[in-house]
């Protein structure tokens, strides 16, 4: 029933602060210059991976359903 | 320059242009021991942003651990203060270390996402074009006074969501804890006197916010307290925090980025020509290229090899935003200022775990100013030969910007 997503991480925006790592841990890890990166998409729920993205402060994740591309975060307009 | 030199970080050529001497020290020693003021100076941008990632080696607890007395020195009746001034620091959030910082950040992090602040925009552009309005006929201001310093307080008394008769007053708290980065020696009564003003003032609205939040900032850490992540200390501080940190920070944003449009002329053409379009690109380098903060500080957590010396546990630390954005390794001819530049990966609101919490409401209020004056002042002039600036090493803080404009001007 849980649909797949895509997650992306702009590295010239993260600045490592680590907000996503707390939100979803499964998700996002930190690679060796503290930027954070996808290590498994599927490792944490939809709900909690929009929210890593919504509260990410340099807004440096985009979300997107694997299977249409459609967007999910940030949204458009 | 000898050494000594090299060490004076108060030298009024150096609060006058730290970008001469920082540059030089970058160049120098980019990790330098400090033996006057007995402190680490950072300045590479390589250096600054692997020390600001890495918080479990520098602990940013500085009241917690540091014993120097403030300086620069105050007057010695006043030194009980000081103790006043570190419990009130001390327990705001930006001095917490993980796993509390996680925790607090964790309550009041969501409120200042770029998304949540967008929503604010409105109210920013409208407190601008009323500001501005009113100054518009004179033909002359301080910006300072009656421009930089309002504007973020209005913003900050909506967020805290308290009547709008108080505002005057929470200007005047404002203005009083201002002096924590001023060099008077009689400072510590005025902040004092700021600090207990704002516990004073936000008191009932805790009490209150705790029966029936709404959702300002003060029922968010008010919430915070139900869920015991914040003691009511800390509630309290960290509602100051809200208006200093919001405050002096945006005055220095404003004001060094008009100086630095007003001294390129070409520069203000360029924003001039597109100011929806290039206010976001501009604030960022106006960040850049003149940052609101200098340096802050941290506290080595154990020993640390960065850039081939060893920091020992204990030592003080102080990192140079102001040298790591004109880090020619990092910026392609840094002392240029481009309203264009991108990319622009400055650390003006630091980087890591620590990173500005108001960093969406600061760019926000900046890109808002920078394009209304730019749509109304064809020119602006710099009434003042020279700019004097509050002797602070942790702030870029301008004693005043008086300009003026000729009206009706097309």
């Amino acid at each position: 029933m849980t649909r797949r997503l895509d997650v992306f991480v702009d590295h010239s925006r993260c600045v490592g602060n680590a907000m996503c790592l707390a939100t979803a841990p499964g998700v996002f890890a930190h690679n060796a210059d503290r930027q954070s990166e996808v290590v498994d998409p599927a490792g944490d729920t939809e709900e909690k991976i929009l929210e890593a993205a919504f509260n990410c402060p340099t807004g440096a994740i985009r979300v997107e359903v694997d299977e249409t591309g459609k967007r999910l975060f940030p949204r458009a307009g | 320059m000898t050494r000594t030199d090299l060490d004076d970080l108060f030298a009024p050529e150096v609060i006058a242009d730290p970008y001469s001497y920082f540059a030089q020290l970058r160049e120098a020693d980019p990790v330098h021991w400090n033996e006057r003021f007995q402190l680490w100076v950072i300045t590479g941008y390589e250096e600054v942003v692997w020390l600001l990632r890495h918080h479990e080696l520098f602990s940013s607890a500085i009241m917690k651990h540091s014993t120097s007395p403030p300086y620069p020195p105050v007057d010695p009746e006043d030194l009980p203060l000081f103790d006043e001034v570190r419990e009130f620091r001390g327990d705001q959030l930006v001095e917490q270390d993980r796993p509390e910082h996680l925790h607090q950040r964790g309550v009041v992090h969501e409120y200042f996402t770029p998304t949540a602040m967008e929503s604010w925009r409105p109210f920013v552009r409208n407190a601008v074009r009323e500001l501005l309005d009113e100054l518009e006929p004179l033909g002359r201001m301080d910006v300072l006074t009656v421009f930089a310093a309002p504007l973020p307080v209005r913003i900050i008394a909506q967020m805290m969501d308290v009547p709008f008769e108080d505002r005057d007053y929470l200007r005047e708290l404002a203005d009083s804890i201002l002096y924590m980065n001023r060099g008077e020696p009689w400072r510590l009564r005025p902040l004092t006197e700021g600090m207990r003003g704002i516990v004073e003032y936000a008191a009932p609205l805790v009490e209150e916010r705790l029966e029936c939040p709404g959702d300002d900032f003060i029922s968010i850490l008010a919430r915070g307290e139900k869920t015991g992540v914040f003691t009511r200390h800390q509630v309290l501080v960290n509602t100051g925090l809200l208006l200093f940190a919001g405050h002096e920070t945006t005055m220095n944003l404003i004001c060094n980025g008009l100086l630095a449009l007003i001294r390129h002329p070409d520069q203000w053409d360029r924003l001039r020509a597109d100011p929806a379009g290039k206010a976001r690109l501009a604030t960022e380098e106006c960040l850049r290229y003149d940052p609101p903060v200098k340096s802050t500080q941290r506290i080595a957590a154990e020993d640390v090899e960065l850039g081939g010396r060893t920091i020992r546990k204990g030592d003080r630390i102080r990192w140079i935003m102001a040298a790591a954005n004109r880090d020619p390794s990092a910026f392609p001819d840094p002392d240029r200022f481009d309203i264009g530049r991108q990319p622009n990966p400055h650390v003006s609101f630091g980087s890591g775990i620590h990173y500005c919490l108001g960093v969406a409401l600061a760019r926000m209020e900046g890109q808002e100013v920078f394009r209304a004056l730019a749509e109304r002042f064809p020119r602006l002039e710099l009434a003042t030969e020279e700019v004097e600036y509050q002797p602070s090493i942790q702030f870029r803080s301008l004693k005043s910007l008086p300009v003026t404009w000729t009206q009706g001007d097309q």
